[in-house]
């Protein structure tokens, strides 16, 4: 005979959240772009707009200081949306990082 | 390659004969740069979040050669225009924005195989018969790039 499994309650999403380590949920992380000689500025702007659908004058704001200052920090966010963020501004050939905020 | 008006909402170009041929040679060397070329900090990760990030980026790479494959083979996509040796073709939005991406792709990685030069004199320093054609290739790309960035910025 077969048995009959014994019904499972597996975490959800919303537990799974409560057991990350808190550090990964807090906005403690820094999208971080840098500088480099080769992209050009309208393509940065273009890229700020498109990602984190900012105006063009934030966008352009934040490109003039990746321009002038070598880097720029962009957003502060938990480790999963920084993560996010990081992918696809390199998804468009940026030099994105996310540093933790200290 | 010019910005013409494109029918519903499309962003419409017209591109002369050579400048097609331009466009379709350089977009065969995508994608450039190396898998492990992006780090996701400078201060340290865990090696399995770069593993991560390396394989999406990898996986985008490998879905944007698909549909390049299939952009750069689709029949219509080119249209002659009568009695002139030029072409109008248009992309939807989205399509400009990816395509930027897959030329920006070309740029960057061609940079990188110069040796990834901060100055102009460290650009020259670095042309040689053998780097000549990471030259053409960021030129080639960076022309189309900004003629697609100023339709989007129009657009917009």
């Amino acid at each position: 005979m077969v048995d009959t499994a014994t019904p499972q309650i597996l975490p959800d999403i919303e537990q799974d959240e409560k057991s990350k380590p808190e550090s990964e949920l807090e906005p403690g992380y820094l999208v971080v772009c840098w500088n480099d000689p080769v992209n050009f500025m309208e393509y940065v702007t273009h890229v700020f707009q498109t990602v984190f659908g900012w105006n063009k004058q934030k966008a352009e704001h934040h490109m003039m200081q990746v321009h002038n200052q070598g880097k720029s920090v962009l957003v502060r966010e938990s480790m999963e949306k920084a993560e996010h963020y990081v992918h696809q501004l390199q998804k468009y050939s940026l030099h994105a990082t996310m540093e933790r905020d200290k | 390659m010019k910005q013409i008006k494109g029918a519903r909402g499309r962003l419409g170009f017209q591109i002369e004969r050579s400048e097609k041929r331009l466009l379709l040679e350089v977009l065969q060397l995508y994608p450039m740069i190396p898998a492990d070329h992006q780090k996701l900090s400078k201060t340290g990760q865990r090696d399995e979040d770069q593993q991560l990030l390396e394989e999406a980026l990898a996986e985008q790479r490998l879905e944007n050669r698909k549909q390049l494959e299939a952009m750069l083979n689709a029949r219509n996509r080119f249209r002659k225009i009568k009695g002139k040796e030029s072409y109008q073709f248009s992309l939807k939005t989205s399509e400009a924005d990816w395509l930027l991406q897959v030329l920006n792709d070309i740029r960057v990685g061609s940079w990188l195989k110069l040796g990834s030069p901060e100055k102009t004199d460290d650009f020259f320093a670095a042309l040689s018969e053998k780097t000549a054609p990471y030259f053409w290739a960021m030129e080639v790309s960076g022309q189309f790039q900004m003629i697609l960035v100023h339709a989007l910025g129009k657009h917009s």
